[in-house]
């Protein structure tokens, strides 16, 4: 069995942070926008109050995030490299819709060079730089609503911030219904798991 | 503010004749022609001579007491656009108001509302009796539909239209007290806790500290809209202002798709609903996003699909992983 250390303390923790703060998010989330007296999740007040506390962290780790990313270069994980991408993104597809069930080995193997295969890096890059962002923004202009424009086609100018604000969340939480299914594609069920709480990836 | 028999009867004369109908009990602006409404501003512009933000600046006569005046004035543009500024200001102020200088019992010879308003007054007498503002000792002779309502400055919702001036009207009158420590002491009942002291201003930040975005609320809904009883959609406001204690707290009864906001702030408009893009509650929508009151269901069938399909496709995809690795085991063997 070879051993690699590929996950530094400081991703770990921020991983798990992420991940905490976003299932907040997301329950809280759900009670806030599907309110209802018939349906209750969490209670309104303390939904909102959660909601705020749990969106400032989220936005605080998502800086730190980006920071260590460009201090440690990690950023360089995020991009799938040329040539062969299209190439390696079918592969890795052919290989979730078709060879897992044939009990085929992965198409490409974890490197300290390459955490993430294609589809895991473009994914990756597209929650974390593309949705992500414009959750956060969206959230801070909900925290203060003055940063919002005042109207937009004649409704409230916080319309098009809360739309979304929502989709993007919507987003966000399918990916990670997935994300959590996709971590027990590993060599067992649990190795992805562990090597996200250890750092090492076995194989 | 109580009522005596002359005006009862008026009042129910009035009730029975009028079928009931609030814009005759009110004095209904359009029921004064516009020759009498030039005629009752050309008599004012004599008042405003003095009592106006020009008068003070540069008073018309030498002996007038400008401390008075000041407190006094009142601002001709802001008057004619309120619901009173069509009428003469000697009908309410009335003869000695003529004459300069005014007699000192000029202000207890002004008219009371319940004088046009006689209907209303007897309609809201009742829920004013159990507020707030009448449950202390003391408390309510100090208080007349004016301590809250300017009748120099106020418009009718109905008139007003827009729910951000409707608040910022209504507001005022509330914390034209509740935010002043000297307004406030004026009124202050004695202390339930240190007998023979006047009760203390609670710092309103303070006690909304359990309402999240508290500022944001208030501009945007009135202090009525959770410190006065619930009422039917066709019904005004009550006039029976609920203390802390026995305020809405529920912040469901506005953020939810039957947001009490339709029977309070919005019940003016509500009529306008057109579910304008396919939004629930589209009235609100087009002053206020409120959670849970303006929601789209289509954005949410979509939303909810979304993540049933991913949760679908994964636990779809997981069973046949599980099926597959049973059958290859099977083979194995």
């Amino acid at each position: 069995m070879s051993r690699i250390y590929l996950l530094p303390l400081w991703i770990r923790v921020w991983h798990w942070t992420n991940a905490l703060l976003i299932i907040a998010l997301a329950v809280t989330g759900v009670s806030l926008h599907f309110a209802d007296p018939e349906l209750p999740l969490v209670e309104f007040s303390l939904a909102a109050r959660i909601h705020d506390l749990a969106g400032i962290a989220l936005l605080a780790t998502y800086g730190f995030f980006v920071v260590a990313n460009i201090a440690t270069g990690n950023w360089w994980q995020y991009v799938p490299k040329p040539p062969g991408v299209l190439e390696r993104c079918l592969v890795q597809s052919r290989w979730y819709m078709y060879g897992i069930f044939k009990g085929e080995p992965h198409p490409y193997r974890v490197s300290e060079e390459a955490n993430f295969n294609a589809l895991q890096a473009l994914s990756y890059w597209f929650i974390m730089y593309m949705v992500l962002p414009v959750m956060l923004a969206t959230g801070v202009m909900f925290l203060i609503p003055d940063l919002a424009p005042d109207r937009v086609f004649g409704f409230d100018g916080l319309l098009p911030v809360a739309i979304l604000h929502y989709l993007t969340g919507a987003v966000i939480v399918a990916f990670m219904i997935a994300h959590v299914y996709l971590g027990t594609t590993g060599q067992t069920a649990t190795s992805m798991f562990k090597t996200m709480i250890t750092g090492w990836h076995e194989e | 503010m109580l009522l005596n028999w002359r005006q009862l009867i008026a009042a129910l004369a009035l009730a029975c004749t009028a079928g009931i109908a609030p814009a005759a009990l009110a004095g209904d602006a359009g029921a004064i022609d516009t020759a009498t409404i030039e005629k009752n501003r050309k008599a004012n512009e004599s008042c405003f001579t003095c009592h106006s933000a020009a008068g003070v600046k540069q008073p018309p006569r030498a002996d007038l007491d400008l401390a008075k005046l000041r407190d006094s004035r009142v601002e001709p543009g802001v008057f004619n656009g309120a619901d009173h500024g069509v009428m003469d200001c000697r009908q309410c102020h009335t003869a000695p108001y003529d004459e300069y200088p005014h007699p000192a019992t000029g202000k207890d010879e002004t008219a009371p509302c319940s004088e046009c308003h006689a209907g209303k007054v007897l309609r809201l007498e009742p829920q004013f009796e159990k507020s707030v503002h009448a449950k202390s000792e003391g408390l309510k002779e100090k208080f007349s539909c004016s301590t809250c309502h300017n009748a120099h400055i106020n418009v009718v919702a109905l008139r007003l239209k827009d729910p951000a001036k409707i608040v910022a009207q209504d507001n005022h009158g509330c914390l034209e007290c509740h935010n002043s420590d000297e307004t406030f002491a004026r009124f202050a009942p004695e202390s339930e806790k240190l007998p023979g002291v006047k009760k203390t201003r609670p710092d309103i930040d303070t006690i909304h500290e359990w309402l999240p975005n508290a500022r944001a609320h208030w501009k945007a809904v009135r202090c009525v809209e959770c410190h006065t009883p619930a009422v039917a959609a066709n019904k005004m406001l009550s006039h029976e202002i609920l203390d802390k204690e026995k305020a809405e707290k529920k912040c469901l009864s506005c953020h939810s798709a039957d947001s009490s906001l339709k029977t309070r702030l919005y019940r003016h408009m509500v009529k306008d609903e057109q579910q304008r893009l396919g939004f629930t509650n589209s009235v609100i929508l087009s002053n206020s996003y409120v959670i849970g009151a303006t929601r789209h269901p289509l954005i949410d069938k979509a939303v909810i699909g979304l993540v049933l399909l991913t949760l679908a496709g994964v636990l779809g995809h997981g069973a046949v992983r599980i099926l597959a690795a049973i059958r290859r085991k099977g083979k194995k063997e």
